[in-house]
């Protein structure tokens, strides 16, 4: 195996090596047995590899992630007609909207992720990046100063609220969130979808509407 | 022309952008629906396991498998339809296999030095019963000349993507996988 | 001109008040009490009477101006407080009622009428002109009113019933439903919630049922024309009787047209179910039955 073409072989086969190169290896394998019985093997792995088998486990993995995601290991979880929270579920609601607190850019630019076993997401957002949301750069700028600026003074006049007010429009704004975030997935799916778009676009501006209005309940010191 | 319909009406997933299923059902699984989850788990399950098989110790395969389908649950929002779900599904499985090894820890020198890799590997004998297939030498690789194979051979990835992944130079992944396929070429069924 | 009636009427200990003030048309009552709950109901004299057992921490504050009568609800320095208030006004006299925690109840009221409150059922039989009922975490109940109704609430059910008009229903997470309307205009909207429209569909009339996450129940009378469009993405589409889909099916919805589809109805909903049934058909039963108990 001292035949420095030998460890050329494989970039040959990939079609990676400069044309003078090649035709000089050419040459060589119409002499070098060695060399032609390597390339000719090297070529049937390749092949070989192409050709394996996709294996099933041997046991059904699926009971063991539908516990892990919280989701029932019958299989089908119908999708939820009316979405119901739990305390703990509005707990995670109130940490989200405090998390997010002036900086819910990411709802215009990032689908958001959500939790294994709610509705809530409790999670952070991922990296944001621009999505299918048909909204101009501008107006999805505007969207999110304003969302920044009514959510600013909510949190900055959340102490004067009734605890139950504020539970209750945390609640009602993780609802629009969650509504938010599965018509944007939706538009990734289809994003020509002219229903989806107004939809979207009218659920953020739901949004918008109660903030103002929840806004408008803080006092004015 | 005009039909009647009477009843019951499914819509169908008709639309302007003709998602395929699987990006309907990751759709769906990204807002929190468990069954098109496992949809896409029973379609997509012999492809992952099958490569987790193949980068992995068997031992580990299942709960590594298991892993990949969880990470890709908390995934989906990022999931953005720019490509197919399988791939992202792929490279997402490829993301923790490669976590996962390295708290696997290092069992075998990872990558091969000069022909030593032939050392790793007995010849095919001429009896059957003593000869090792193709697949079982392809495990028995080191970890990294394995790794390398089957992301380029097996899987289809490019040299420069591999050497991102795995933060190796685009000439190391190109050797350690010129000396894997020479010595499973001797493990080749004939 | 501002003349003042009564102000002040502080007292030290629990007192009942019965304070009864004249007034014109062209007034309109205005009524602000942070907390309590609030009974107004009409009677056929030209006077308001206030009626309220108060403690020695609040007072009733009463002004009238030629346009307003006011009757305020406070503390004893001006700070918040629960009174329950109960009031008498004629039925021509317009109202404006606003509060915090104030459960709202009005009956008989022949005018234009609103209502604000945060944390408190709002409950309206009445209603001329506009009418604009609104809370936070209460529910919306108004029942024969007419003119430009808009109804609003966040986190419960909203409910209008044998009304005429213009119909703007809004919640955010509970149910509208819009019973023996009569509108040639109706906009329905929430995000998680039902939505049921039982009424005539006027030649001309604009509807608009939209909603994410719940279905929405359609009553369409025998001889309807409208042009129907529904729109869902993750739900179904339910009829009881033909409908004729043409050929204009597009995204992930349909329009078809009933009579001379003069009407523009619009049906949207995410993920729930968009059903069209009969007046006085097995489903319509079922939905009365149901919203008898």
């Amino acid at each position: 195996m001292s035949d420095p073409w030998m460890e050329r072989l494989s970039d040959y086969l990939e079609d990676d090596m400069p044309a003078a190169e090649r035709l000089a290896l050419e040459a060589h394998l119409e002499t070098c047995r060695d060399c032609s019985v390597v390339v000719s093997d090297l070529r049937r792995v390749m092949n070989r590899a192409r050709q394996m088998d996709e294996r099933q486990p041997h046991r059904d993995l699926w009971p063991g992630i539908a516990k892990r995601i919280g989701a029932t290991s019958a299989g089908a979880q119908p999708i939820r007609r009316r979405w119901s929270f739990s305390s703990p579920q509005l707990a995670a609601a109130a940490v989200l909207l405090m998390t997010f607190s002036g900086s819910t850019v990411w709802l215009m630019r990032s689908a958001g992720s959500l939790p294994a076993d709610g509705p809530i997401a409790a999670t952070a957002p991922p990296p944001a990046t621009v999505t299918a949301v048909n909204v101009r750069r501008n107006a999805a700028e505007n969207y999110a100063a304003a969302v920044e600026d009514l959510e600013r003074v909510l949190s900055a006049g959340r102490g004067q609220l009734d605890t139950t007010t504020v539970r209750v429009i945390e609640q009602n704004l993780a609802v629009i969130d969650q509504a938010i975030a599965q018509a944007q997935r939706a538009l990734l799916a289809d994003p020509a979808n002219l229903y989806l778009n107004t939809h979207l676009a009218e659920t953020m501006r739901r949004k918008l509407d109660l903030l103002r209005q929840a806004a408008t309940l803080v006092p004015v010191s | 022309m005009t039909q009647f319909g009477f009843g019951a009406v499914t819509l169908e997933h008709e639309n302007t952008g003709r998602p395929d299923s699987d990006t309907v059902d990751a759709t769906l699984a990204a807002s929190g629906d468990a069954s098109a989850f496992e949809r896409l788990y029973r379609h997509h399950v012999p492809r992952i396991y099958s490569l987790v098989r193949r980068m992995v110790n068997d031992d580990d395969a299942d709960e590594i498998t298991q892993d990949v389908f969880v990470r890709a649950w908390q995934k989906l929002g990022t999931f953005r339809g720019e490509a197919a779900f399988g791939t992202w599904l792929h490279r997402l499985a490829v993301n923790v296999i490669l976590a996962r090894r390295e708290t696997l820890g290092t069992r075998r020198k990872r990558f091969l030095e000069g022909d030593a890799v032939l050392e790793f590997l007995p010849a095919r004998k001429a009896g059957p019963e003593l000869a090792m297939d193709f697949e079982s030498a392809m495990e028995r690789l080191p970890d990294g000349a394995r790794e390398i194979f089957v992301l380029h051979d097996v899987e289809g990835y490019r040299h420069e993507e591999i050497a991102e992944m795995l933060g190796l130079a685009t000439g190391t992944s190109k050797s350690q996988l010129h000396r894997a396929r020479l010595a499973l070429r001797r493990h080749l069924e004939r | 001109m501002l003349l003042f009636l009564a102000a002040g009427i502080a007292l030290a200990a629990s007192q009942q008040i019965d304070t009864t003030v004249t007034v014109e048309r062209g007034q309109r009552l205005q009524v602000n009490a942070y907390g309590g709950e609030v009974t107004v109901t009409a009677w056929n004299r030209n006077a308001v009477r206030v009626e309220t057992v108060t403690s020695g921490r609040q007072r009733i504050e009463i002004s009238a101006s030629a346009t307003t009568l006011s009757i305020r609800a406070q503390g004893r320095h001006g700070t918040s407080t629960e009174a329950d208030l109960r009031i008498s006004a004629p039925a021509w006299m317009p109202l404006n009622l606003s509060g915090v925690n104030t459960t709202a109840k009005v009956e008989g009221i022949r005018a234009p009428i609103s209502v604000e409150t945060v944390e408190g059922e709002v409950d309206v039989t009445g209603g001329d002109g506009l009418i604009s009922l609104r809370s936070v975490q209460g529910s919306i109940s108004l029942k024969g009113a007419r003119g430009r109704i808009s109804v609003n609430s966040v986190n419960e059910d909203v409910q209008v019933v044998n009304s005429t008009g213009e119909i703007e229903a809004e919640t955010v997470n509970g149910e509208i439903t819009l019973e023996a309307v009569d509108a040639a205009a109706v906009d329905a909207s929430t995000v998680n919630g039902d939505i049921t429209y039982a009424g005539p569909v006027r030649t001309g009339g604009r509807y608009s049922l939209s909603t994410h996450n719940g279905d929405i129940l359609l009553t369409v009378p025998e001889g309807t024309n409208a042009n129907v469009a529904v729109s869902t993405f993750n739900g179904e589409f339910e009829s009881e009787f033909p409908v004729p889909l043409s050929g204009t099916r597009k995204g992930k919805g349909f329009n078809f047209i009933l009579g001379s589809g003069s009407a523009q109805v619009t049906l949207e909903s995410f993920q729930g179910t968009i059903e069209l049934i009969r007046p006085g058909g097995r489903k319509d039963r079922e939905r009365r039955d149901r919203s008898d108990h």
